[in-house]
């Protein structure tokens, strides 16, 4: 998954992550006054690398855990920066309406998080999380009884189909695909098997999908995808009942089956929820349905955002961040003040940055070596949040994965945060191309120049000289996504879908994934790698894989560098004093909606 | 009258029309697709086509002027939906209607306007007319230096430690906030309460000198001092004489500053986070959304030609020498 | 421009749309009356008795040295405004990316403290952001100024088709929203003028922004010229001049200009704060000068993010900004006294 380029945008993505990682979200930590960094470290985060769990029927049984001293009723108050791009299921891709999600839509499969932080995969509207009786080839899925829609009518498995259709119709461009190219093929051939979705009567033949009785589904792929239980709790593959569907309107007027529904949508405005009378807890098995209402205003900045939660006034006590963070400037106070910091949760999210080196164009590989010694991480990170805000990297695999190992740092980024010069002006000289011109490409947004200016100065007293090339945010993976992009080096953000290296590592690094729009952004193409990623692919025991991404990770880190390690990201985020209930959600890595209460 | 409306419309229809040219052809010239601003996630070659259609851009640019055009006075239809007229086109970003959103976000505009206008007007030609009335003594002294100081503030400045002290640290008032007038007229004047008050300081300035100036001036004229010197009481002279010669500079200044400000109020509202059309316009700015834009800048100029006939037509009203052929 | 300067930039006029001139202004009139010694004379010996006056306009020719000398001063001073002296001295920014000094890290060293996040010194930031900002505006308001007096003496002077073209021509611009147009414009025309490969020199941003405050900015001077022209056009001793032989040229020096000399001025000392204030609005909101050329606009948007925690920051662009405005206003109080004192103060 894209993590976005602007400082919003860090709002705007996707946190369908995590599943290992373990902090101290609930209350935060109190960061005394003494100006030492008391953000969690990464043994926070790896303390329980487990793997997901797949939950039986029982586990996937509502109602959801109580909570201790949970109170029913009151309005909570959400301060949100821009409105929700998409509230269409089959167009949530970014966290800010994937956060919303899960109050609204509920799908197959959801995530289930325990005190601990550790993560089952449970049926929502199914029984279970799935059965298979062939190694992953074909998955099998009944619906629980008495789920309804908010207008009361009955959830059948002909509108599991239709949700699964109708993501391949033409105007469905923005949501995940992975479920899509597993049954019909990759990239975009799978929208020839249905080119315009449902709509017009056709449906998928039963060799694909098969719907043999109302409260049954059946998947049928070519090969295992082990992974459909967890592809299936994307906010993506949420159920648009198909008699609501209204195709392209349906973004702005989606009808709910999670605890609340939509009361009021002002476009640019804000949003009104309130209870969905049909939504049955028995059903489900990790929402509640504490408050009456949510009041989401938009507009409001970060600064803003954090300001009135800070200021704990008035309505500001029952408010929280949906998926904006605390703003940078505002970090100090909101740690070091032992009031304010026990209202904040923290924890890792599951991005990476990495600065690109087009291996198109740095064919060098001692070249793209001192570029990675120059970095100053530490510094580069500040404009982005300091030491709050993310850690310096010394791999390209995020502290959220099973299998991370923080004593990786071939290029001694963690060792030496502020960089190498000496080290990276050897290699140059090595390499002869003392004064190379490097064509940065930044977003053009307030911290990425200014992270720019670093880059920019670290680069020219390595000896290389840089052009640096705004480009606007809003195009940015756009922009850096074509393979004739003509940058040199640029930032990208990427996180994981699901907790596995399988949706980060062929992706990023796979060459067959050298084109227009695809994410291999460093452009490399290395026959060993691909050779070792198709046989990793392969392999079902989850373990196994596991130990095999590690070893291609590290050899593309130290035998071919096509990218530079820069930063793993992390969250905090702030609410009012009359929030309960409050943690970190692992699965969105933002504050989990879904247990929320006011105490009073 | 009427004819000279229909003229004066007519002539701030064919300036609008340049305008929308002007700006048209200088935004799709310029490099850079504005398909890919709009793809979203998954930017895939097939998608980039798909956007295409679905926005329009598959047509040459004069082609899509003469749409966007049209569109105004007939509606488009879309992929994503029918566009009524008038219809400004769809958002590149969020594929919404353009004229929805910027009559969505107009109100936040008219409000912070209509409130500031009230109080600077009330306050800046009081002072300003106290001033020329007592002028040379301290009271004049007093409102000259204050509004000379205060007229040298930045909103961008003063906003912020505005809101630090009697928001932020002390809480004294809640953080600026719009609320819908009809929804409550209290709440909706509270959550204002703070842009009017520092947008004013600095108007208010502005209108208390500029009164105060023009009052002088025309305390000077030779009618306002045949006036007095018929014996005619220095009140009435004050008002009816001097006052009325004042108000046509000041009208026009009004009317543009109006027209001005309800084409986006940008650095208040972006000091205040209050999301009228000028924070619109730098927003759909920082996103390249072209369509949006476009819109806000049409609308901008609507308002600035639109004050200007209003004002030329008040001339008549404050001013009988005026005649409006 | 619906910044607040716009009230002081037609202040001194009520002009309006060609077709229904207000009535004539009084002010902008007057300096011809007066005989003897010329008026560029008279107005200095008025200038040089207003003492509030004589010290704005030391401080304004202060801020326009130092401005203009800040190489000379960094390069005494010891700092420039583009080394991140935090990557030299890392003990100088917290984890935060706040100085570690107190009071915004105001020290010998730093008489104005450290920018947070990218440790640059502040002093020579305001330095050269003064620079810039300051001769932007020069550059801009003698460019409008210029553009005004010719457009508005041709449309003036040659009457006819020539001033309802030139008149209508003004009017259009008029209606463009100035702010709007600024804000959506400049991206623009810089990526139009420069390749995709390679970083937008800065002269590029400047020749945008300049460009296009030239184009906006120049109406106002050419309406009230236009309409001096015109009363002017008409006066005895330009016909006696058109009678005895005179050239269109020769007129137009001799017996228009110098009689526009004061319209001029006093319009003209509008234009150049507003012109300032107007790159700073552009650099406030993103659209000016980008890093990392040092810019006064930019800093008060980075202000406004950082100011509670760091209100030094704030202090120094945000009180030099004040007194030059301010000083700006006494300064162009006293000149336009010294034009014409009837205005009288």
């Amino acid at each position: 998954m894209r993590l976005s380029s602007t400082r919003k945008a860090r709002a705007i993505v996707v946190a369908l992550a995590a599943g290992s990682l373990v902090l101290t979200a609930c209350g935060g930590n109190n960061g005394g006054g003494d100006g030492k960094d008391n953000s969690n470290t990464q043994d926070d985060a790896a303390a329980q690398s487990k793997p997901v769990e797949f939950g039986d029927a029982e586990a996937s049984k509502g109602p959801a855990e109580p909570i201790k001293g949970a109170k029913k009723g009151g309005t909570i108050r959400v301060y949100q920066e821009s409105d929700f791009t998409h509230l269409d299921p089959g167009q949530i891709y970014v966290s800010d309406a994937g956060q919303l999600s899960s109050l609204i839509h509920r799908g197959l499969t959801t995530y289930k998080q325990d005190d601990e932080g550790g993560l089952t995969v449970v049926g929502d509207l199914a029984t279970d999380s799935g059965t298979t009786e062939d190694d992953g080839k074909s998955w099998k899925f009944t619906l629980k009884d008495g789920v309804k829609d908010s207008d009361g009518d009955e959830i059948t498995s002909k509108d599991l189909r239709h949700t699964i259709e109708r993501r391949y119709a033409k105007f469905q461009t923005e949501g995940p695909t992975f479920i899509q190219e597993w049954l019909s093929g990759s990239g975009t051939t799978y929208r020839k098997a249905l080119p315009d979705g449902p709509y017009e009567g056709k449906h998928l033949p039963d060799s694909v999908l098969e719907t043999p009785d109302d409260k049954t589904i059946i998947f049928k792929f070519k090969t295992a995808r082990p992974d459909l239980p967890q592809a299936l709790t994307m906010p993506g593959y949420a159920v648009v009942p198909e008699a609501k569907d209204t195709k392209e309107k349906y973004t702005n007027g989606p009808v709910a089956l999670g605890p609340y529904k939509i009361k009021e949508f002002k476009r640019g405005k804000g949003m009104q929820l309130e209870k969905n009378e049909h939504w049955d807890a028995d059903t489900d098995p990790m929402r509640h349905q504490f408050v009456d209402g949510w009041n989401i205003t938009y507009n409001h900045s970060r600064a803003d955002q954090t300001k009135r939660i800070m200021s704990d006034r008035g309505e500001a006590k029952d408010s929280i961040q949906l998926s904006g963070s605390v703003d940078t400037p505002q970090v100090k106070k909101v740690v070091e003040d032992p009031e304010i910091s026990k209202r904040t949760i923290q924890g890792y999210q599951p991005y990476v940055w990495q600065l690109n080196m087009n291996m198109d164009r740095i064919k060098d590989k001692r070249v793209r070596d001192a570029i990675t010694h120059a970095l100053p991480q530490k510094a580069i990170l500040r404009p982005d949040g300091g030491a709050y805000g993310g850690e310096p990297a010394g791999g390209l695999l995020a502290p959220t994965l099973p299998g991370y190992d923080k004593s990786f740092d071939p290029y001694d980024k963690l060792k030496k945060p502020n960089g190498d010069l000496e080290k990276a002006k050897e290699l140059l000289k090595e390499a002869g191309k003392e004064g190379m011109t490097l064509v940065y490409g930044h977003a053009a947004e307030p911290h990425r120049t200014e992270q720019a200016v670093i880059v920019e100065k670290a680069l020219e007293k390595a000896g290389f000289k840089v052009e640096k090339k705004d480009i606007p945010g809003s195009a940015w993976y756009e922009t850096v996504g074509k393979v004739d992009n003509k940058l040199d080096i640029y930032m990208t953000g990427w996180g994981q879908d699901w907790p596995s290296a399988t949706t980060v590592v062929p992706v990023l690094y796979h060459g067959g994934n050298i084109a227009d729009g695809k994410s291999n952004y460093s452009h490399i193409d290395d026959k060993k790698v691909n050779e070792q990623i198709d046989k990793a692919l392969e392999i079902t025991d989850p373990e196994e894989a596991q130990k095999e991404w590690v070893k291609i990770h590290e050899y593309i880190v130290e035998e071919i560098n096509p990218a530079a390690p820069m930063y793993y990201t992390k969250q905090l985020q702030v609410y009012g004093s009359n929030v309960g209930g409050a943690r970190y959600g692992q699965v969105k890595s933002y504050i989990d909606l879904t247990r929320l209460y006011l105490k009073s | 009258m009427l004819r000279f409306l229909v003229r004066r419309v007519l002539g701030a229809s064919v300036i609008l029309l340049l305008i929308s040219a002007v700006t048209f052809f200088l935004f799709f010239a310029a490099p850079g697709d504005p398909a890919l601003l709009a793809c979203g996630k998954n930017c895939t070659p097939d998608a980039l086509t798909i956007i295409r259609e679905n926005l329009g851009l598959d047509k040459s640019i004069p082609h899509q002027y003469w749409l966007f055009l049209s569109g105004i006075f007939t509606g488009r239809d879309f992929a994503i939906g029918h566009c009524d007229a008038p219809c400004l086109g769809v958002s590149f970003n969020d594929r919404t209607m353009v004229w929805d959103t910027i009559i969505d976000r107009l109100p936040v505009t008219v409000s912070l306007t209509v409130g500031g206008l009230i109080i600077f007007l009330t306050l800046g030609i009081g002072a300003g007319l106290l001033a020329a009335a007592k002028k040379g003594t301290m009271v004049d002294k007093a409102a000259s230096s204050t509004s000379l100081v205060l007229s040298s503030l930045q909103i961008y400045f003063i906003g912020p430690v505005v809101l630090g002290a009697v928001v932020y640290s002390t809480g004294w008032l809640d953080a600026p906030q719009y609320n819908e007038f009809f929804d409550g007229p209290m709440a909706w004047a509270a959550g204002l309460l703070i842009p009017w008050v520092v947008m004013s300081l600095i108007f208010t300035a502005q209108y208390t000198r500029m009164t105060r100036a023009m009052m002088i001036e025309q305390l000077q004229e030779d009618h306002v001092r045949t006036a007095r010197a018929k014996g005619m009481g220095s009140k009435y002279v004050f008002f009816r004489y001097a006052w009325r010669g004042a108000m046509v500079p000041i009208v026009t200044i009004l009317g543009m500053d109006l027209g001005g400000m309800l084409g986006g109020a940008v650095v208040t509202e972006m000091t205040f986070g209050l999301a009228g059309i000028g924070r619109l316009a730098v927003d759909s700015v920082v996103n390249v959304d072209l369509p949006l834009t476009m819109g806000v800048m049409l609308v901008g100029a609507t308002f600035i030609l639109l004050f200007n006939i209003l004002v030329d037509a008040a001339y008549a009203f404050i001013d009988p020498r005026v005649r409006l052929s | 421009m619906t910044s607040p300067s716009q009230a002081d930039l037609i202040a001194g006029n009520g002009t309006t749309d060609g077709e229904s001139d207000p009535p004539k202004k009084g002010k902008s009139t007057s300096s011809d009356d007066l005989v003897g010694r010329s008026p560029g004379q008279l107005m200095w010996t008025r200038f040089k008795r207003d003492r509030t006056g004589v010290i704005a306009g030391c401080v304004v020719i202060f801020f326009f040295v130092i401005a203009a000398l800040a190489p000379v001063i960094a390069k005494l001073y010891g700092k420039n405004p583009y080394t991140l002296y935090s990557q030299e001295d890392y003990s100088l920014l917290d984890e935060y990316g706040y100085p570690t000094g107190n009071a915004g890290g105001i020290s010998a060293d730093f008489w104005f403290g450290i920018e947070p996040n990218m440790g640059r010194d502040i002093f020579t930031q305001l330095l050269y952001g003064m620079r810039t900002s300051l001769y932007t505006a020069l550059v801009v308001a003698v460019l409008a100024a210029l553009t005004g007096v010719i457009i508005g003496v041709t449309a003036g002077y040659m009457g006819g088709k020539v001033d309802y073209w030139l008149s209508r021509f003004t009017d259009f611009v008029m209606a463009f929203p100035s702010q709007l147009f600024l804000i959506s414009m400049t991206p623009v025309i810089t990526a139009i003028f420069v390749d995709p490969q390679k970083e937008t020199p800065v002269h590029i941003r400047f020749f945008a922004i300049v460009g296009i405050l030239w184009v906006l900015g120049w109406m106002g001077m050419a309406r009230l010229v236009r309409s001096q022209t015109l009363s002017l056009r008409e006066r005895e001793y330009v016909d006696a001049a058109r009678v005895s032989g005179a050239s269109s040229a020769r007129i137009l020096r001799k017996e228009l200009l110098p009689n526009l000399q004061s319209t001029i001025l006093i319009q003209a000392s509008y234009m150049l704060p507003s012109a300032i204030l107007t790159i700073a609005f552009a650099s406030f909101v993103g659209v000016g000068f980008q890093e990392p050329t040092p810019d006064w606009g930019r800093m008060f948007a980075t202000a406004g993010r950082i100011y509670e925690d760091n209100p030094m920051y704030m202090l120094f662009p945000g009180v030099a900004m004040v007194i030059f405005i301010l000083a700006f206003n006494l300064f162009g109080d006293s000149v336009r006294d010294a034009i014409d004192p009837k205005a009288g103060r």
